[in-house]
């Protein structure tokens, strides 16, 4: 329901980044509305952290308002606000290299088994046994990505979750879609080995779930 | 068949932007080679499990836009250039008021504050080549020559002051001699009746004077004993009247006291009297 509702949001996206172009702040207001739970999305499975993808999400969104006069072909908003997304992200990640801190949540995080992840789980309904699975799964999964190299999972995550065409991927990176597709290849190469490797397979999550 | 398809190829497939001809190609050769579509069915299995990671919620925090306007002077370049600038007048600036100086030149680099002081160049006296032509003969007859040219002209200006200063000295006297005779001549030509009549003179004065004075003196005098005695006059007179009336108060106060006395007795008197004649009755009241 929720996708479909967004769906039609998308298709309105248009006369939204239109009316945005001109600038009018409600239509800019309301495209960070629609993308930011995309763009955050995006930022915290290429970080595997909140305060980083709420850094990388703000950002694009600012850069995003600032430059939309810039934008030439509207139907490549998508893109186009991938790659901010996408150089915003490298940024961080750079950054993050070239320090040598270390987060202390990271080192130690007493709390973390009491995280509000836990209370604000999306499917309250469900078997909460279950729940904890999906989410021990989820970790494991995000973890995983975040072993691919940064090209990798740039496009992993923009074709898994965000569900750009090879195009439109292309167009984000500003490199050749084969070249895409042959990242995406062993994108999925690698993160089956690093699943072997944690023995999760296809058979294991089976027979658990 | 050689045909073999390539991973974006199969990627395209997996992820169904793979149409017509090209899509069913990949399927032939999947269907021929078994192994090739296990692992592309591993593949699938992965992109399965990762759609299970679900998205985060989150709520979009309200982004405000300032004004998005780039000025020139907001460009770092910019800054940078006029903070070097404003830095460099700066330096002028003190430079100035410290009366810096800097400059260069004849292989020094000099930076001075303050009033300049002028360096006086020192001039290292050039030492001529002594000739060598001359002998030591030569030069103790220069010299010996010079001496005497010296010698001649102190002689020379040593008589001629001296002659100055006699005849200088001969003038003095002459002119001092001449003026003490004419005095000396001048009080020798007064007579002796201009002397006796002078001195006539004088004495005429001087008796008129100690004439006059006299005669001012006694009246003074004549006047001054009289006021003495109208007022000697004038204080006896005071002093006797002043003795009349003391002496008077004198008698009024004793014929008072004696005026009293008299009461007195009288009283005593009569009290006595009293006591005396009628003895009964003081005894009458004692019993």
């Amino acid at each position: 329901m929720v996708d479909t509702l967004l769906d039609i949001a998308m298709m309105h996206a248009d006369t939204l980044v239109i009316r945005a172009k001109q600038g009018d702040q409600p239509a800019q207001g309301k495209l960070v509305q629609l993308w930011y739970k995309r763009i955050y999305n995006y930022a915290y499975k290429f970080f595997l952290d909140h305060d980083l993808a709420m850094e990388v999400s703000q950002k694009t969104f600012i850069s995003m308002c600032r430059n939309l006069p810039s934008l030439q072909d509207n139907g490549r908003f998508k893109s186009w606000l991938y790659t901010i997304a996408v150089n915003y992200c490298r940024e961080e990640a750079r950054k993050i290299k070239g320090s040598r801190a270390i987060s202390f949540d990271k080192v130690w995080n007493p709390e973390a088994e009491e995280s509000p992840q836990w209370e604000s789980s999306r499917q309250r309904n469900e078997n909460p046994e279950r729940q904890l699975q999906q989410l021990e799964l989820a970790d494991i999964l995000q973890e995983a990505l975040l072993e691919l190299s940064v090209e990798q999972r740039e496009v992993v995550i923009m074709k898994e979750y965000e569900g750009l065409k090879f195009r439109e991927i292309a167009e984000a990176l500003n490199i050749s879609e084969n070249t895409v597709k042959s990242r995406m290849y062993y994108g999925l190469d690698g993160l089956k080995k690093i699943l072997d490797r944690k023995n999760i397979t296809k058979d294991t999550l089976g027979y658990e779930l | 068949m050689n045909y073999k398809p390539n991973e974006s190829e199969l990627m395209a497939y997996l992820y169904g932007e793979l149409e017509g001809e090209a899509k069913m190609k990949v399927e032939q050769y999947l269907a021929l080679h078994e192994d090739e579509r296990r692992s592309l069915e591993n593949l699938k299995s992965v992109s399965n499990l990762l759609g299970r990671v679900k998205d985060k919620e989150v709520i979009a925090p309200p982004i405000f836009i300032g004004d998005a306007k780039h000025y020139f002077w907001d460009v770092p370049y910019f800054k940078t250039i006029m903070s070097i600038a404003a830095s460099l007048l700066l330096v002028m600036m003190v430079g100035y008021f410290m009366n810096a100086r800097i400059s260069m030149g004849g292989n020094e680099f000099k930076i001075s504050f303050g009033k300049q002081q002028e360096v006086l160049p020192v001039i290292i006296p050039e030492t001529k080549p002594t000739e060598a032509s001359l002998t030591p003969d030569q030069v103790q007859e220069m010299i010996n020559s010079s001496l005497a040219n010296n010698n001649e002209s102190f002689q020379s200006s040593f008589e001629a002051s001296q002659q100055k200063l006699d005849a200088s000295i001969r003038k003095t006297l002459a002119a001092n001699s001449g003026n003490m005779d004419q005095l000396v001549r001048q009080a020798s030509l007064a007579s002796q009746a201009q002397i006796s009549d002078y001195v006539s003179n004088i004495q005429a004065e001087n008796m008129k004077m100690v004439k006059d004075y006299f005669q001012l003196t006694a009246n003074d005098q004549k006047k001054y004993v009289e006021a003495l005695l109208v007022d000697f006059s004038k204080y006896l007179q005071q002093q006797r009247n002043d003795d009349l009336q003391l002496v008077q108060t004198r008698l009024n106060s004793m014929e008072k006291n004696t005026n009293v006395f008299k009461q007195e007795t009288e009283q005593i008197l009569s009290s006595i009297i009293t006591t005396v004649g009628n003895p009964t009755s003081t005894r009458g009241i004692k019993n």
